[in-house]
């Protein structure tokens, strides 16, 4: 059915896009920002150019890092604890985008349960739980 | 031009990149650094950004995770670990449904409660679907893999077929037979369509069976690693007859919250290596934005086009690795 007037967008999927949008756009320049710090860092214990050539020379994940001078495979924790990295700032800049999902699917429920959605509302939070638990699961078991 | 004139945060975006990249490659000592052929390290980033760009504009108006076109060609082309090719796909695969999210959902293009509709049964399907590939690899081997694999390929091509004779039919689907269900969840919505200047209204049929549906999809995502953007537009479209325009949008959007629990492990087996995801990342995010706006004003028949041809290469790809495995040779193109 086709009509010439614009019909309002629901609030609930404004809100879900606008939290993601900017988070996703906000980790972007985070990542930015560890690309550079990656290049121009002397001091760190992971370096560019040696991972750079390793990747390209075909090495496995794990003659990658043990190879390295962290000599370890790095976990979330160990990008936490090592944030002045330009290799960590990357991954957490990366990890915050991935992240932008969970407040946004919190925030779009709330809307829909409001807007008198409760299916959508609790299918929404189920999304959420599952999603944190999975990120919980690597930062537990790491 | 005037469209990210008019983004600021594109704009600054696309800025900094380039002025990044710039930075690097005129203060950075080159020697120190790997290279193939001509091409340096830094440049090989470059190049990844800029192809990372083009994939995420074509992967958002077709709605399906831009990791379709990524994994096979960096699997075709270069010797990295297959790990770390996977776990960059699953990054190519997610942000380019992040960013558009924004855009889309602004616009009315992708429908919220479609996604939240299909969010569970394709998390829970993808689930599933890991834990079989992984009992089935344990106790049945490549063999039964191999097999599935190609008759998946064989599915896609009749998707695909559908897809062509049922022709602009499923661009604006008609109405249908009301379904109680979806009265009841009030999957009913409308959409500004940019290129016939009208509000498209649709409302939403099969809902069951399309829950059953996006559970497969899930599965098989899972079981294959291939992400479902493949078959979440014929699911949305064909099955639940919304219009292509919003099922295509519907379906990045989903697929980027699927894949957000899938991201977690691969951080922790320290198989996503930043300065490698880095350029792929920025690259889906700024044609993420591209992607999500030329979908408003581009017509329909061009993104059923463009899901078409999407659709033929991925059930070729699945097709040859199916033979490849069965038959023990090795097809070069596909």
């Amino acid at each position: 059915m086709r009509d010439p007037r614009k019909h309002p967008v629901p609030i609930s999927g404004v809100v879900y896009g606008e939290i993601i949008y900017w988070l996703t756009v906000g980790s972007s320049f985070v990542v930015l920002l560890g690309t550079i710090i990656s290049f121009i860092e002397t001091q760190s214990l992971v370096s560019s150019a040696y991972i750079l050539k390793s990747v390209l020379t075909g090495k496995n994940v794990e003659e990658i890092w043990l190879g390295s001078d962290i000599s370890q495979i790095p976990d979330i924790k160990f990008y936490i604890t090592t944030f002045n990295f330009g290799e960590s700032i990357t991954i957490l800049g990366i990890a915050f985008g991935v992240f932008s999902v969970i407040p946004a699917v919190f925030c779009a429920s709330y809307f829909l349960w409001r807007s008198r959605n409760p299916i959508f509302a609790i299918s929404a939070v189920f999304a959420g739980i599952i999603t944190i638990c999975s990120m919980l699961a690597g930062v537990l078991w790491a | 031009m005037k469209n990210i004139k008019s983004l600021p945060e594109l704009f600054t975006l696309i800025v900094a990149t380039v002025a990044c990249y710039l930075f690097i490659e005129t203060q950075i000592n080159l020697s120190s650094l790997d290279s193939i052929g001509d091409l340096s390290s830094i440049d090989l980033i470059v190049l990844s950004f800029l192809l990372s760009v083009l994939i995420a504009v074509i992967a958002v108006i077709a709605g399906v995770g831009g990791g379709v076109i990524f994994t096979p060609i960096l699997l075709a082309f270069t010797s990295i670990d297959t790990l770390i090719i996977r776990s960059t796909g699953l990054v190519v695969a997610m942000f380019s449904g992040l960013v558009s999210t924004g855009p889309l959902m602004r616009k009315g293009l992708a429908d919220v409660k479609l996604v939240f509709l299909g969010a569970l049964p394709i998390i829970v399907g993808g689930m599933l679907g890991s834990l079989s590939a992984i009992y089935l690899a344990k106790h049945l081997g490549e063999t039964s893999d191999a097999i599935v694999r190609l008759l998946l390929g064989l599915l896609l091509i009749f998707i695909a077929v559908m897809f062509i004779f049922s022709g602009k039919n499923m661009e604006y689907p008609a109405a249908r037979p009301k379904d109680s269900l979806a009265m009841r969840l009030k999957l009913r919505h409308s959409y500004w369509e940019d290129s016939l200047k009208s509000t498209i209204s649709y409302k939403a049929i099969h809902i069951k069976m399309a829950v059953f549906l996006f559970l497969v999809v899930g599965f098989t995502g899972g079981f294959f690693g291939l992400g479902g953007g493949w078959a979440v537009v014929p699911v949305l479209n064909l099955v639940m007859s919304i219009p292509l325009k919003v099922s295509t949008a519907s379906s990045g959007v989903l697929l980027a919250l699927g894949n957000a629990a899938a991201i977690w492990p691969y951080i922790n087996a320290g198989a996503l290596i930043g300065v490698v995801a880095a350029p792929w990342m920025l690259g889906q995010v700024v044609g993420g934005i591209i992607g999500a706006h030329i979908l408003a004003s581009v017509k329909a028949s061009i993104v059923r086009n463009i899901l078409i041809t999407m659709l033929l290469a991925s059930s070729l790809k699945l097709i040859g690795r199916g033979l490849e495995t069965l038959l023990g040779v090795e097809i070069p193109i596909i």
